[in-house]
């Protein structure tokens, strides 16, 4: 189980570090069109900042809410990819070919453009929620993790 | 869009597995419907892409529109075609089969239902795969929902799962190791591709170790003697409703995985070191068949029996390939698919039997007084088909094997398959004679099974003799398998 932290260096400094390593999350899986980045890497730093706030603020506390809710997303980045590689099926073309991408009035460009992005988001969704989720099972303790498993199925 | 059924048949099970938590969230009833709902839909699209390979031939699907050997690419041949039809009717069957006989927990568990189908995935995933790497990657979809399933049963089923895991892991990095191995030496992933390159090469020392690393890993995988020691305590312990869906899919998809790595890539004749590669590979089966039958005739425990039964198929089929000439292809790949049907039938009983009588060893089953028509039934006939008498797919799938050894002048190999078959007899007749030892009794009226169980022994019955009396047109059908031979 970790325990929220008390010190109020740690507190406050948590409280200014975890917006800005979000935000660079979303940088990063942005830029990564451009330059080193992408979704992987920024999938990787949103569960950074989710799982910094676990670990000052425990897994229970209000300020980790986000890191909670997250949890029930498994998923949702897999379905945001198969939807783009369904969309170019629509469209006529292969599964994942960005130039049949079906997303009315968008000139080839920004199809490739728009299959690249969401298939990005796609990924840092399910990185971020892999990461929360191995960070929130390790925080249990047995007893914890037996009842999350029966509530589960 | 027909030229996409490929991918659909990957994304039918993919994405309802992936969309299950979610849809499932508030209604728990809604798992099995949906799971069954999506492993029928594939079903009719692998007829339909049947009927399309019949009528067209290999389509090569480049995913992403990048063109091979650039890109990634998938090929749905007679081989593809077969198999995923069987994978998708032995999943169904055992869905079905698997909400009856298991344990309360399981029921409109997404959990279970979500494995099964991220494990069907995989399985159509390996089968259409036709780059290397992307066999790899599906090789482990498939295995990490294989793990989770087996140990699903708590207690000692943890600790052979686990083990599963460990050897499973082992397989996968040997095989990704060789893997690394072919694509520095040929600078392709591609395996239309690695073909062209590869018999220039085929001396040099990174292409053979590459071989033999693919080999020993999927070895592994697929459970050949000596490395099967996972398999026979995984399956005598894992849920009864999964045991039948990974034994009729898991270990014989990873051997169709080498099927086509051999069948394109090891042209027939080649020497290594003045080896003939094929003929070491049809020793090998050959030994795991023989061993296999003889550790299954030792067994006592029912589940562990059958277990070894399949093990010893796999080097029958392992033989069948390795031949080098189409009759043993054909026989090797149709014994394939009719040891998946078999299996399911075979571990569908087990099941039964543990559930409803509780027996699990021969000794118990020397004692049942009551026995289910239907279960006697189902267990002649797959008795018939495991020993291979004519009228059912194991059959015309030996005798093919056999053919094929006499003609490629292998007497070793089709003396190993004869022997095999009067092991197989022989513990079939261990398992009758037990099954038959008490006299019924008269009066009581047998254990009714409940619908769902019955239908789907019924159905793999008969689909054990369909594939019998269809033999030819599919040995014809799978000869159409392109290149090669």
């Amino acid at each position: 189980m970790i325990h929220p932290h008390d010190s109020a260096i740690v507190r406050t400094l948590g409280r200014i570090v975890i917006p800005v390593a979000q935000l660079f999350g979303f940088y990063v899986l942005i830029f990564g069109q451009h330059g080193p980045g992408g979704g992987f890497v920024g999938g990787v730093v949103l569960a950074a900042s989710m799982i910094l706030a676990i670990l000052i603020f425990g897994v229970d506390a209000n300020d980790s809410q986000l890191a909670q809710k997250v949890l029930h997303g498994d998923g949702v980045g897999l379905l945001i990819f198969a939807g783009v590689g369904g969309l170019c099926l629509i469209g006529g073309g292969q599964f994942l070919n960005y130039s049949s991408l079906a997303i009315p009035g968008l000139d080839e460009a920004s199809r490739h453009y728009a299959g690249i992005m969401l298939t990005q988001i796609g990924v840092a969704a399910d990185v971020a929620v892999t990461g929360v989720s191995i960070a929130i099972s390790l925080s249990m303790e047995d007893g914890e993790v037996a009842a999350e498993e029966v509530s589960h199925g | 869009m027909s030229s996409n059924l490929p991918i659909l048949l990957f994304f039918v099970p993919f994405v309802t597995a992936v969309a299950l938590p979610i849809l499932t969230a508030k209604r728990r009833s809604w798992c099995a419907p949906l799971a069954i709902g999506a492993v029928s839909l594939m079903i009719v699209l692998s007829i339909a892409n049947l009927r399309l390979v019949m009528s067209q031939g290999s389509i090569e699907y480049a995913l992403g529109g990048w063109a091979v050997p650039l890109g990634i690419a998938w090929l749905d041949d007679p081989l593809a075609a077969v198999m995923v039809l069987a994978v998708s009717a032995v999943s169904l069957l055992s869905l079905i089969y698997g909400r009856a006989v298991a344990a309360a927990r399981f029921d409109n568990s997404m959990p279970y239902y979500t494995l099964v189908l991220l494990l069907i995935a995989g399985l159509v995933g390996i089968v259409f795969a036709a780059d290397l790497f992307n066999v790899f990657v599906f090789l482990e979809v498939s295995a990490i929902s294989a793990y989770a399933l087996v140990g699903a049963a708590g207690g000692s089923a943890a600790v052979y799962a686990f083990r599963y895991l460990l050897l499973g892991s082992l397989g996968a990095t040997l095989y990704l190791l060789g893997v690394g191995h072919l694509y520095v030496a040929t600078g392709t992933l591609n395996m239309a591709d690695l073909a062209t390159r590869i018999p220039e090469l085929i001396t040099s020392t990174a292409i053979v170790a590459g071989f033999i690393y693919i080999f020993l890993g999927l070895s592994i995988k697929m459970a050949l003697i000596p490395l099967h020691g996972w398999l026979p305590d995984a399956y005598a312990s894992a849920p009864r409703a999964v045991t039948p869906l990974l034994a009729s899919t898991v270990t014989k998809v990873a051997l169709v995985a080498w099927v086509r790595i051999e069948y394109s890539l090891i042209a027939p004749g080649v020497e290594v070191g003045h080896v003939p590669v094929l003929v070491l590979l049809e020793e090998l089966g050959v030994i795991a068949a023989l061993v296999g039958g003889s550790l299954a005739l030792i067994q006592t425990d029912l589940k562990r029996m059958f277990a070894y039964g399949g093990i010893g198929h796999v080097g029958l089929i392992l033989i069948g390939v390795s031949l080098g000439n189409p009759t043993g292809f054909a026989g090797g790949v149709f014994y394939l698919v009719n040891d998946a049907v078999m299996q399911l039938s075979l571990f569908m009983i087990a099941g039964a039997v543990a559930h409803y009588y509780g027996a699990r060893t021969l000794d118990e089953l020397r004692s049942l007084r009551q026995r289910s028509p239907w279960l006697t039934g189902a267990l002649v006939v797959v008795a018939v088909g495991m020993v291979g008498l004519p009228p059912t797919g194991g059959f015309f799938g030996k005798w093919n094997i056999v053919l094929g050894a006499l003609e490629a002048e292998h007497y070793l190999a089709a003396f190993a398959v004869v022997a095999s078959t009067l092991l197989t007899l022989a513990y079939f007749v261990r398992i009758l004679t037990n099954w038959f030892h008490q006299p019924a009794m008269p009066d009581a009226a047998p254990v009714e099974l409940a619908r769902p169980v019955y239908v789907s022994l019924g159905i793999v019955s008969v689909a054990m003799i369909v594939l019998g009396l269809l033999s030819d047109s599919i040995f014809e059908f799978l000869l159409r398998t392109g290149g090669g031979i």
